[in-house]
């Protein structure tokens, strides 16, 4: 009998702890981001993007917003279950976040079972044009639009237009879509590319010294990396304590994340790539005055230096709420069918999100980080944007 | 099984399935209690909670066959889930995606055919370096899994699942993208694992697979090939474990290398140590325990590895037999039947 | 080509050095306690971040490289006292399983003290520039490293050759008996290698935290490498764990040059055939138990 007892009393035990918890007053929306591994930092300011977000808006539908966080550990199948428990158990009404292709592409192909909108702003993966009703790209820019811009800055500074490309990217989904788009592009345009069938690194390389001695065998003197942001950075430093960089340039398919970048110090000078968004947008005429309120409220608000991933974060969670206001209800077909179409007017102007294929367009910038001038946010090294370039000129156009 | 179930009456259908009748009337309402749950527990979530302990718990207890029965320890045993469901997986995509059956025996039967020249090897040694061989080959596979980018997906994991009907002698059941069908199609692969197992446990193969538990040598001195009867046992627990991996890529319709990394491994060990080894049943409380608590645990806290880490030490200090010691602990305090 | 294979054979050299330091202390552990440390790449992570810490509250790396040993040192004492202790009658899987859940505490502990983000060691003016050696370029501080790498090794040598502790350890790792008919302490002797152990895992920490960067898992990986390592080299065997770290220092850095780490499969079949056909390790020095 005892041994019952046992068993009983520990399935009770077990499904004990996991009795739901009641309350449905305010609008819940899940926010996935990673809060730890390789790419916490980013993940740190994704959340703080949408929390300012929320806090900016307030009420949604006269209720108020409450924002859940999870940690997706940047691990696909973690992202996938605290989906669920966002959903399911939390009744979250939208999933809004989410860093890293992989991670996008496994939640995307679970979303018809959550029945849910899922608002990425952070994938860049060109997957995710029309890839299903309910998912959406707000925020980051695509893989094909960072390679256009990157590929015009290339061709419009004289420096880097001689010069060939190592194309280095990370292993994984995002990775290989930006170094192929990139290649492509390279190749019509008539930018020189040393090795066509690019380099991939795992995601959790620390030591990138023979990735160096692999650029340095190659003769090539310009190098083009799709690295997680936070790891540019990293990158950059051992290239140069290995003396690469006196003789490479490196052009970047994604934006260096900020805490990472002001801990590379000096290092972290001289990469070059178009991206959504970067604080000196603030000294851009047509862009100053909201970008500088961003920014000085960001700054402010989280005592850190306003970012790329913050501002593209809060971009996409601004998207989500104007939509849900629209739809008038928080019926997930319902407040899809609003995120179609939707724009918003932000940090970094006017943004849209394409009826046709549920991926944002955006205006963005071409930057080259540079030891920073005096500023509120106590950077010393900044993206200092070169060129601003209009939503068209990226692409691809928007078919309804 | 204790004295006082041994003391117990039995009838002959238990005296033949080798379990006392406590035992079997507790699974039978196990069983009928798992499977009314999706239909009295409205929250979705808890429901694929507990599908995933179930699974977890079927790759325990074939880590239990291993461990409590055989005296063979796995660091990676969960490396033979991947490979099941990397397997059943890739067949659905690539060649039948229709049959849910014959993607679960593909599923078994490849993880047999890998287990099978990998126990050949393994048995030729024991105790530590049988299990320091598990996981160089448990990280072999991980390797291969991970950076097979074209075969595997490799970070991103093998997507694309299709979602085939479940069916029964050519009678269409449920859609296996159903959450509650694919909980009860689990919940009946587990019932039908279970049996089969305890069955042989408790037969004259069982019975040996104890002996070299018990004394490697002896057994060898009464004629007993212990090479063969470690790689029986190793081959039982590989293919329990395909067929765990096989539910799981249905269960979660995708599946990455992160299932098969080591400490993941260490995580299965875990299990069966909190449930109590050589029990069969125990792995099952054991996974029940670690998925809740992890998952309890990591919406509490930050710091959740603290207090997971904490309990194990405190389980290995205190309670090594685990939650299936807890009654021999009780017995003792109170004047002790043992 | 000649900068690239100076290249090359450094990498190795670093990487396969840090190996070293993990695989004796394992080895040192293992040999004298028949405990194999699963904690033993945590420890490794903690002593990484004293490390980090000395630095930032204004010492330098050179003390942090006194310091944080130190530290993880006396730790290593209280883990042994605490929880090792109790386990010495047990089968080998006890203490296995509760080294695992203790690398869980560490990690926790690690983030709950120090946060998840990545951490840099920041390191002296000189040690922050280039080295020119013909036409090859390399890092200042890979070579220190590289000669704090040779001073440990060193010390060790000296330590477990010329001192009693030493030349004691090494006995009592082969014949505790007879270490023990003798009048030695043994119990004694067996804590300070286990303290050693951890001491050097500290260490490793702290030499590797400039080169990876200091982060809560760093020690996941080299726990593994480090696995692999003993077990070519054979388990309880010094001499065996040094060419092993040197010699998967340069198949991994190779490996990665030439194909991609898929080739790190080979690494596991090495480790594998060793196992099988050489269970002493290539040195044929190893012990199982």
């Amino acid at each position: 009998m005892k041994r019952i007892l046992i068993i009983a009393a520990s399935v009770l035990l077990a499904l004990a702890l996991a009795i739901p918890a009641v309350a449905a007053d305010p609008v819940k929306i899940g926010v996935l981001v990673p809060l730890t591994g390789i790419v916490a930092n980013g993940g740190k300011e994704m959340a703080n993007g949408i929390d300012m977000a929320a806090k900016d808006k307030k009420t949604l539908l006269g209720r108020p917003i409450k924002l859940i966080v999870e940690d997706t550990r940047v691990k696909p199948a973690v992202a996938v279950s605290k989906a669920e428990k966002l959903v399911y158990q939390d009744k979250s009404v939208a999933l809004i976040g989410v860093f890293s292709s992989g991670v996008g592409l496994a939640l995307a192909k679970n979303i018809d079972k959550l029945n849910v909108p899922f608002v990425s702003t952070h994938v860049m993966t060109t997957k995710f044009y029309g890839l299903n009703p309910l998912v959406f790209r707000s925020g980051q820019l695509a893989n094909d639009q960072t390679a256009v811009g990157n590929v015009e800055g290339i061709l419009a500074t004289p420096d880097l237009k001689k010069r060939k490309y190592y194309v280095l990217v990370h292993d994984y989904s995002w990775g290989h879509d930006a170094a192929k788009r990139f290649i492509a592009l390279a190749k019509a345009k008539g930018v020189k590319v040393v090795n066509p069938d690019f380099d991939r690194a795992p995601i959790k390389t620390k030591n990138w010294s023979t990735y160096i001695s692999k650029i340095k065998a190659s003769g090539a003197d310009g190098i083009y990396i799709a690295l997680i942001t936070d790891v540019i950075p990293r990158f950059m430093k051992q290239a140069n304590e290995f003396g690469l960089m006196k003789t490479c340039r490196l052009v970047s398919g994604a934006a260096p994340g900020a805490v990472d970048l002001e801990n590379a110090g000096t290092a972290g000078v001289g990469i070059f790539g178009a991206s959504d968004y970067a604080w000196d947008l603030e000294n851009f005429p047509g862009y100053q005055a909201k970008a500088k309120d961003w920014n000085t409220r960001y700054y402010k608000m989280y005592k850190a230096i306003p970012c790329d991933a913050a501002a593209h974060s809060y971009v996409g969670a601004m998207n989500l709420f104007k939509a849900i206001e629209k739809a008038g209800s928080t019926d997930p077909q319902k407040i899809a069918a609003a995120i179609r179409g939707i724009s918003y007017d932000g940090p970094y102007g006017k943004v849209y999100i394409c009826p046709g294929d549920n991926c944002m367009r955006n205006d963005a910038v071409l930057t080259e980080t540079v030891k920073a001038p005096k500023n509120p946010y106590g950077a010393t090294i900044y993206m200092k944007v070169l060129k601003v370039f209009p939503a068209k000129e990226l692409g691809p156009p928007c078919k309804n | 099984m204790s004295n006082m179930e041994q003391a117990a009456p039995r009838s002959l259908i238990f005296e033949r399935l080798g379990g006392g009748k406590a035992m079997w009337i507790t699974t039978a309402v196990m069983v009928v209690i798992l499977a009314v749950l999706p239909f009295i527990l409205p929250n979705r979530f808890y429901i694929r909670l507990v599908n995933e302990i179930m699974i977890y718990g079927l790759l325990a207890m074939s880590l239990d066959v291993l461990l409590g029965y055989t005296g063979l320890l796995s660091f990676m045993h969960n490396a033979y889930l991947g490979l099941g469901a990397y397997a059943t997986g890739l067949f659905m995509i690539h060649i039948w995606p229709e049959s849910i059956w014959v993607a679960m025996l593909v599923g078994t039967v490849f993880t047999m055919a890998v287990a099978l020249p990998v126990g050949w090897v393994q048995v030729r040694t024991g105790g530590l370096a049988f299990a320091l061989l598990t996981l160089a080959f448990g990280m072999m596979f991980y390797t291969v899994a991970w950076k097979w980018y074209d075969l595997t997906g490799g970070d991103d994991g093998l997507m694309g699942l299709p979602q085939p009907d479940i069916t029964l002698f050519g009678l269409k059941l449920a859609s296996s993208g159903n959450s509650t069908a694919i909980y009860l199609f689990t919940l009946a692969i587990l019932l039908i694992c279970f049996v089969f197992t305890w069955r042989v446990i408790h037969s004259p193969l069982g019975a040996v697979l104890e002996a070299i538990r018990e004394n490697e040598e002896r057994a060898s001195f009464v004629g007993i090939n212990v090479r063969r009867y470690k790689l029986i046992g190793w081959m039982l627990a590989c293919g329990l474990a395909g067929t765990a991996g096989s539910i799981y890529i249905l269960y979660r319709g995708y599946t990455g290398p992160g299932v098969m990394g080591a400490f993941e491994g260490a995580g299965v060990l875990m299990m069966v140590l909190l449930g109590g080894m050589g029990t069969l049943w125990g792995p099952f409380i054991g996974a029940a325990l670690f998925i809740v608590l992890k998952d309890q645990l990591s919406s509490w806290t930050q710091d959740w590895e603290i207090f997971i880490g904490a309990i194990v030490i405190l389980l290995v200090l205190f309670l090594p037999k685990g939650v299936a010691g807890v009654p021999a602990l009780f017995n003792r305090q109170s004047g002790g039947e043992d | 080509m000649f900068a690239i294979t100076v290249d090359i054979i450094l990498n190795s050299l670093v990487l396969g050095g840090i190996f070293v330091i993990m695989g004796v202390g394992l080895n040192i552990i293992y040999g004298l306690n028949r405990v194999m440390n699963l904690a033993h790449g945590a420890l490794y992570a903690l002593g990484a971040y004293f490390g980090f810490s000395v630095v930032a509250v204004g010492g330098n790396y050179f003390l942090a490289l006194l310091i944080a040993p130190i530290i993880v040192g006396i730790l290593g004492l209280v883990i042994e006292r605490v929880l090792i202790t109790p386990m010495r009658k047990r089968s080998m899987i006890y203490t296995l399983i509760l080294t695992y859940g203790l690398m869980f505490v560490i990690d926790g502990l690690i983030k709950f003290f120090w946060g998840v983000e990545t951490r840099f060691i920041h390191l002296p003016e000189f040690m922050q520039g280039t080295v020119s050696l013909g036409s090859a370029s390399y890092p200042v501080f890979r070579l220190v490293i590289l000669i704090g790498i040779a001073a440990v090794v060193a010390a060790l040598m000296l330590l477990l050759g010329r001192t009693r502790l030493g030349i004691n350890m090494r006995a009592a790792s082969e014949i505790p008996e007879m270490v023990s008919a003798c009048g030695v302490n043994v119990r004694g002797v067996q804590i300070s290698g286990f303290v050693l152990g951890c001491m050097l895992a500290g260490t490793a920490g702290v030499l590797a935290g400039p080169l990876f960067t200091v982060f809560p898992i760093m020690g996941h990986d080299m726990l593994i490498s480090s696995f692999v390592v003993v077990v070519i080299g054979g388990l309880g065997s010094l001499r065996g764990a040094v060419i092993a770290a040197l010699m998967i220092g340069f198949v991994q850095t190779l490996a990665e040059f030439f194909i991609t780490e898929m080739a790190m499969v080979i690494v596991y079949m090495l480790m594998a055939l060793i196992l099988v056909i050489k269970p002493l390790g290539i040195l044929g020095e190893g012990k199982f138990e």
